[in-house]
């Protein structure tokens, strides 16, 4: 086993801003939004109307399908009405607002412990299913969707993900530092849905705390180990982290459990542990609220629907003296950026990172031609050609894109465009054309039908 | 919060390399060359470096404003092509070449093709060769720190005589500014272990190179003549700043693998074969113009489609050769047929060449000398002296008239002196007595030993004839005893191995 991948580059961790932040659950005052769509597939059906009273863990919304997820109130009081309200990305989308009463009163305490051993596997997975867990990385993929691969004898890893390479984020470092027995719960919790499984928990050598407490966590636990990896963008990824416990490396067609692993971020498994142990549905998850225009970063437990706007005039608003020029969801390498702060949390989000300065900015500035120096290509962790891809995307030549460059495995981490010394726009290129091809393929399948 | 936020694609970071960080780096590993350049060959190299970047420079400026171009100046490149041209010339060459160079890498085959990153061919090798083929007289490099054999370590390699390769190493010997390979290296390896030059390209140019001089050079892996082949003719500096320019190499590890053999196999075959000098240069060019052709061609898989370690191709497909290396292939077997053709035909000339050459410098010390035969006795005896004898007589010629007379005997004598090897032509009359000495290698201090090429000291030994002694027959130069004594010893010899000649036979 190996302790990292091929490629990757190095940015800036920045996560002393946040690093020592204890975990807090943040209690909204305002309404909060339940967009329907906060995960992969279909959007869940709404079940409240307008004026009814909910309570915090109440089921709002229902999963429309096997690829989708419950949604749960994160707050107590009325619905004031379910309409399009913005969202993440800019657009509008359908939400079910609730008016918040401020007095946050569960539907039940959620705090008796069932004995896992009288469960069984089709409890567990019913269970997660039930609580509307969806991948807390950032994908937002179900997880009981997940769990339930073709053949769970196949698979020989659950990767347990504490690398949290994007930098800002710390919120996992602290989930792990003060919650490793619950992590470890839940990934007992899976593992026995895959009896030929051993569970890796990877966790980026950046954050010894974090080590030292998993170790200590897993010390006495069979078929688990804790492994330290190096610290490098994007060890996080779900691919890298199958290269590097594995060495297998995967075409884009195939899923993990292809290569037999089932890779799970460890806020998941804590949500897995409190959902499968004390039947609590996924209201709320860990979260980091950092960068240099923050006056007080800190790290949250943050409830589904909650607006950043409050939430970042919880962290003190906006530090005095600096303006905030990009405000993203997630981190800087893969993080979206934000054009308002006035939308909600959703179930996937796992940080707020507000810029100071936009380095974009500068680099378009500095851009200069291609040089071919080929830093793209060392950097990259698929192991594609992203100049030459470049090349065929600007020209058009969406044949050679596809067919000769492998374009479509691009997994759009962003390490050739953070590399480039020209500052070449890598990543809005391949973003476009993998866009091109697939509408030309729907096209075309749409015209053989 | 009430300001307009930034709105851009991921990711929001960006590394601190930049291009003009790259260039400013490239152009500070160069400086340790320039600098052993300009303290070896003096301030003409210095203002031959300093005009070519300075015209490079601002020969990109002018152009920019033509074109209405933003200025490029800063990036940095045009710089780097300025120092690299101005250190690929020789340090007497006239001050106007260096500005014309410039001019022709950056308006013609840099911005003419689109600037920065679409030039087809380095541009600085492109404005070296512009140069070499428009002005080959003053481009050849001529010798001033090694006056007496009066040859360019190069041209001594390519004539089969022996190197100093401590010299062509240190780049103390003659050649061009930057031929320092020891700075040279360093410039190299640091830009290397700072991942801004491929080692790909670098090391299969170097290997490609040696390999290809070994098994074609006709010395076998004999170290030294490899490493006389390595340290000269740019050969340091095309593979770590010439072939490794981004723009011109390919981007795949395996393309830039095959790209550094392709030059360097060509670069042997060129040195071995071919009749210039700066062969090296052309062989860059044509790997250069070989890239575009295996970047289409040679594309790396991805990871996942690669059949390495315990990764799981989706499909196989069969093997075959790729188009690339079958074209490669046959340009490279057809330069090479075109060239030993070449060769083969010019050969007779070449040796015809190298003999009048010899036959000058015995006419010199053998005036009205037609024809030089050998003597088989005298070869008996050349070949009887022991290898290490010191002094030692190489070569014995008779000299004839026209018609037929003997006019004289030519002789050349290899012996030590202060600075070492020292190698003399002795030529007699036909009585035997001494007409004139002449140098071929005299390496002694200068001022002082450097004095016995000097007429006041050679003259003393016409005439003369017997043993002669230093101090009675012949006044040693003041403070070069060693020097005189070598030369007096050696000529003794000569006169002694003339007598045993007339003694033992015709």
């Amino acid at each position: 086993m190996r302790n990292t991948f091929r490629g990757g580059v190095h940015p800036d961790e920045r996560k002393e801003l946040s690093r020592e932040a204890r975990l807090r659950l943040f209690n909204p005052k305002g309404e909060m939004v339940f967009p329907l769509q906060q995960h992969i597939g279909k959007p869940a059906k709404p079940i409240v109307q307008k004026g009814d009273q909910v309570l915090v863990g109440q089921k709002i919304a229902e999963a429309d399908g096997f690829v989708s997820a419950h949604i749960y109130a994160s707050c107590s009081g009325a619905v004031k009405n379910i309409e399009k309200r913005r969202v993440l990305g800019g657009g509008m989308a359908d939400c079910i607002v609730i008016d918040n009463d401020g007095q946050f009163t569960q539907i039940a305490d959620f705090s008796e412990k069932d004995n896992e051993a009288k469960l069984s596997d089709d409890e567990i997975h019913q269970r997660v299913q039930d609580a509307g867990i969806v991948g807390l990385g950032g994908a937002g993929f179900p997880t009981h969707v997940k769990l339930k691969p073709k053949n769970p004898e196949a698979i020989n890893y659950i990767i347990a993900n504490g690398a949290e390479c994007e930098p800002y984020i710390t919120c996992n470092d602290q989930l792990m530092r003060t919650h490793s027995n619950e992590i470890v719960e839940g990934l007992e919790l899976v593992l026995r849905l895959f009896p030929n499984a051993e569970g890796v928990i990877c966790i980026e050598d950046n954050k010894p705390e974090a080590i030292h407490a998993m170790e200590i966590a897993v010390s006495n636990k069979p078929r688990m180990k804790v492994q330290a990896m190096i610290t490098k963008y994007p060890q996080g990824g779900e691919r890298s982290l199958i290269q590097a416990v594995t060495g297998i490396d995967f075409p884009i067609t195939q899923l993990p459990a292809d290569a037999g692993c089932i890779v799970q971020n460890v806020g998941t498994l804590y949500a897995i542990q409190r959902a499968v142990l004390y039947r609590e549905p996924l209201f709320s998850q860990c979260f980091t609220l950092s960068g240099e225009a923050v006056k007080e970063p800190a790290n949250f437990f943050v409830r589904v629907g909650t607006n950043y706007a409050e939430l970042l005039a919880e962290c003190g608003g906006v530090k005095e003296g600096v303006k905030a020029v990009k405000a993203l969801c997630g981190g800087p390498m893969m993080g979206v950026a934000m054009g308002s702060l006035d939308v909600p949390v959703q179930k996937q989000n796992n940080a707020l990172t507000l810029l100071a300065e936009d380095p974009v900015e500068e680099a378009d500035k500095l851009m200069t031609a291609c040089l071919h120096c080929g830093r793209c290509t060392t950097v990259c962790p698929v192991g594609l050609m992203p100049q030459l891809m470049a090349d065929a995307a600007f020209m058009g030549d969406l044949e050679r894109y596809e067919k000769k460059l492998f374009g479509l495995e691009c997994i759009q981490c962003g390490s050739c465009t953070f590399a480039c010394p020209a500052k070449r726009p890598l990543m809005q290129a391949f973003k476009q054309a993998k866009a091109e091809i697939t509408a030309k393929k729907k096209q075309e399948g749409g015209g053989k039908k | 919060m009430s300001e307009v936020l930034n709105i851009s694609s991921s990711p929001h970071v960006r590394d601190k390399w930049t291009t003009p960080y790259i260039m400013r780096v490239v152009l500070l590993s160069l400086m340790p060359a320039t600098i052993v350049g300009i303290i070896s060959y003096g301030w003409q190299a210095a203002a031959i470096v300093a005009l070519a970047v300075a015209s490079a420079v601002l020969t990109e400026w002018v152009f920019c404003k033509i074109v209405r171009k933003p200025s490029t100046i800063w990036d940095g490149s045009a710089a780097v092509t300025g120092l690299l041209l101005g250190l690929s010339l020789g340090p007497r060459t006239p001050l106007y070449l260096p500005v014309l160079g410039s001019v022709f890498a950056i308006a013609i085959v840099k911005c003419c093709f689109g600037g920065l990153g679409k030039n087809f061919i380095n541009p600085a090798l492109a404005g070296r060769c512009f140069l070499l083929i428009s002005f080959a007289e003053a481009m050849s490099i001529k010798p001033i720190l090694d006056t007496v054999s009066g040859a360019t370590p190069m041209g001594a390699l390519r004539a089969y005589e022996t190197v100093d390769i401590t010299k062509m190493f240190l780049g103390t010997a003659d050649g061009v500014i930057g031929s320092s390979v020891l700075a040279l290296l360093i410039g190299g390896l640091i830009l290397w272990s700072m991942d801004i030059i491929h080692g790909q390209i670098c090391f299969s140019v170097l290997g490609g190179f040696t390999l290809f001089i070994a098994l074609f050079g006709g010395h076998g892996f004999d170290i030294n003549f490899l490493l006389a082949h390595l340290c000269g003719g740019g050969v340091v500096m095309g593979a770590f700043f010439m072939a490794t320019d981004y723009v011109t190499s390919p981007v795949s590890r395996l393309g830039q693998f095959i790209y550094g053999c392709l030059i360097g196999v060509l670069g042997g075959i060129f040195r071995l074969y071919g009749d210039t000098a700066d062969s090296f240069s052309y062989a860059i060019v044509i790997g250069n113009v070989c890239t575009p052709l295996i970047d289409t061609y040679i594309v790396q898989k991805p990871l996942a489609y690669r059949k390495i370690g315990r990764t799981r191709p989706v499909k196989k497909e069969p093997f075959r050769i790729p188009k690339p290396v079958i074209a490669l292939g046959i340009i490279a077997a057809i330069a090479a047929v075109a060239l030993s053709g070449v060769y083969k035909m010019t050969k007779p000339t070449i040796e015809k060449n190298e003999l009048q050459k010899k036959t000058e410098a015995y006419m010199e010390v053998c005036p009205g000398t037609e024809e030089f035969e050998t003597v088989q006795a005298a070869e008996d005896m050349i070949a009887a002296q022991s290898e290490k004898a010191s002094p030692r007589i190489n070569e014995f010629y008779v000299g004839k008239s026209a018609a037929g007379e003997v006019t004289g005997y030519a002789m050349s004598i290899q012996t030590k002196g202060f600075g070492g090897k020292l190698v003399m032509t002795l030529g007699l009359t036909a009585d035997g007595k001494i007409q004139k000495i002449a140098f071929t290698e005299l390496n002694e201090t200068k001022g002082l030993g450097m004095k016995a090429d000097e007429d006041g000291f050679k003259d003393q030994f016409n005439g003369k004839g017997g043993t002669l002694k230093l101090g009675e027959d012949i006044s040693a130069i003041s403070g070069a005893t060693v020097t005189s004594t070598a030369v007096v010893n050696g000529v003794n010899a000569g006169l002694k191995f003339f007598d045993s000649v007339m003694k033992g036979g015709n």
